[in-house]
């Protein structure tokens, strides 16, 4: 008798032992629900494991786990369809995210700084990793400069390409905030839209956008990589502020200010982001 | 200013905080351990298994799953070939990413061209890929056929599927190889024991 193995995408300590099954059930999975609740053909075994049989009707598509909407076939059971991905299935695992973050004892979330090129961002963004360093909490700055080296190094400045950037980034920002990691992303981001879909990537609370509300005149007076005079004389095109918009944020959690003639140090600016962090819980598991 | 194929004026920003310091708060190194295989071969069971373990020992790990990865930042790719080559060049980017924050970074996906993996492995300095190989024949995958992929594959309903019409590049020299045993399959936490016993012998696990 051929006995098969049975394949799981994802395990709880009760299944690590492993299971033998006839060839009769071969087609079966197990998989490992969060909460109550499963989709399509399912039935629920003694150790709360729920069975999904994998569907064989003509055009189907990989049964959708883990709560994602999705649409049913004539069987009753939801299929998913993932932009130019089918036959794509979600794969739960058992250490979840607050394991991590009690691991850390902090909480994973995206800081996204966004302002004019030279409102200091990358200067806040490096202030705020050092503080958080020195207070043992775990944090990584995404810097659109230094994206654009790696992941990012086939997009170029045109506005789908921003737009893209942007996801990218928000998408990675993401991945890191479940890891556990306070990720700081630190670019421009000029479009409302694009922070605005970032944001709707992360769970309420966690998207925490800063703005450097700093003004132009001061951002070109620094002119700190010398763009705004190449801008100015017209050898760069669509450079945010001079010839391409910026969008400035309608409702940002932070705000860090140019008063009065002055700017406040990005050590002062950083200390306000973290008292943000301390006041909302992210700075304790 | 450096100058970077499409991107002119981008400055490579430095932060105090860097890798060696990150390395030191975790007190493990972080690193790549790159899961390939056939689809059914093992590879997410293996990623979550070994998350697991490294967790139990207070080690932060992160899995990168090419299945979620497609949900996400790759959802515009599809399984043409370059769409392959660049769902891969992105994981390889993010994990590296992530292994410069100092997580132990798994990756888990079929990545079956060579050329796209050892691409990854170039990212990577100091030894820091680990490649892991699910060396389980093609006959035990499909007889799994955990996502009923392999029976729709056969039907002619999926094309260019890994393993049936789209070929899958053994690695040549890949620092783990995980077999069946005459036969018989080890269980997910053993072979998760393989993996950490390397990291362990390697020095990724402390921080001198």
């Amino acid at each position: 008798m051929n006995a098969s193995r049975l394949q799981w995408a994802s395990s709880s300590p009760a299944l690590s032992t492993g299971l033998e099954t006839s060839s009769s059930c071969s087609k079966l999975g197990f998989v490992n629900f969060r909460g109550g609740g499963g989709c399509g053909d399912s039935l629920k075994t003694k150790k709360g494991l729920f069975v999904i049989k994998a569907m064989d009707v003509e055009g189907s598509r990989t049964v959708n786990l883990n709560g994602h909407a999705g649409d049913s076939d004539k069987n009753g059971s939801l299929l998913s369809s993932i932009g130019n991905s089918t036959n794509i299935q979600w794969h739960q695992c058992s250490v979840k995210k607050e394991d991590r973050e009690n691991m850390l004892k902090q909480k994973g979330c995206v800081i996204w700084i966004t302002g004019l090129s030279g409102s200091g961002k990358s200067t806040v963004a490096c202030a705020l990793s050092g503080i958080l360093y020195r207070r043992g909490k775990l944090a990584y700055v995404l810097d659109g400069d230094n994206v654009r080296h790696g992941l990012n190094r086939d997009l170029g400045f045109k506005a789908e390409d921003r737009a893209e950037n942007i996801r990218r980034i928000g998408e990675v920002a993401k991945l890191f905030a479940d890891a556990g990691v306070i990720c700081i992303a630190s670019l421009i981001s000029p479009y409302r839209r694009d922070r605005d879909a970032c944001r709707a990537l992360l769970p309420a609370g966690e998207f925490i956008e800063v703005f450097m509300d700093i003004p132009l005149h001061v951002c070109e007076a620094r002119d700190p990589k010398g763009l705004y005079k190449l801008a100015r004389a017209g050898k760069i095109k669509g450079f945010t502020g001079i010839d391409d918009p910026y969008e400035s944020p309608l409702n940002c959690e932070i705000a860090l200010r140019h008063t009065g003639g002055e700017c406040a140090s990005p050590c002062e600016m950083a200390e306000e982001v973290i008292s943000y962090l301390e006041e909302k819980g992210f700075l304790q598991a | 200013m450096s100058t970077i194929s499409n991107s002119t004026n981008i400055f490579w920003q430095e932060c105090p905080v860097g890798k060696a310091e990150r390395q030191k708060l975790l007190n493990q190194k972080g690193c790549v351990v790159w899961i390939t295989g056939l689809s059914g071969s093992g590879k997410s069971t293996l990623a979550c298994s070994l998350s697991r373990e490294l967790h139990s020992r207070g080690k932060l790990s992160y899995i990168l799953d090419g299945d979620n990865l497609r949900h996400g930042i790759n959802k515009d790719l599809g399984f043409k070939p370059e769409d392959r080559t660049e769902n891969i060049r992105r994981v390889g980017e993010i994990a590296k990413l992530f292994a410069d924050a100092g997580l132990i970074c798994i990756a888990s996906l079929i990545s079956p061209y060579r050329k796209d993996r050892d691409a990854c492995r170039a990212m990577l300095p100091d030894a820091n890929f680990i490649e892991v190989f699910m060396n389980m024949p093609l006959e035990l995958c499909e007889s799994r056929d955990a996502k009923g992929l392999y029976k729709l594959a056969r039907a002619g309903k999926i094309r260019g599927f890994t393993g049936i019409d789209d070929p899958y590049e053994q690695p040549l020299n890949c620092e783990i190889e995980i077999q069946q045993n005459n036969g018989v399959c080890l269980l997910p936490a053993a072979l998760a024991g393989q993996v950490l016993t390397y990291l362990e012998e390697k020095g990724f696990l402390q921080v001198e």
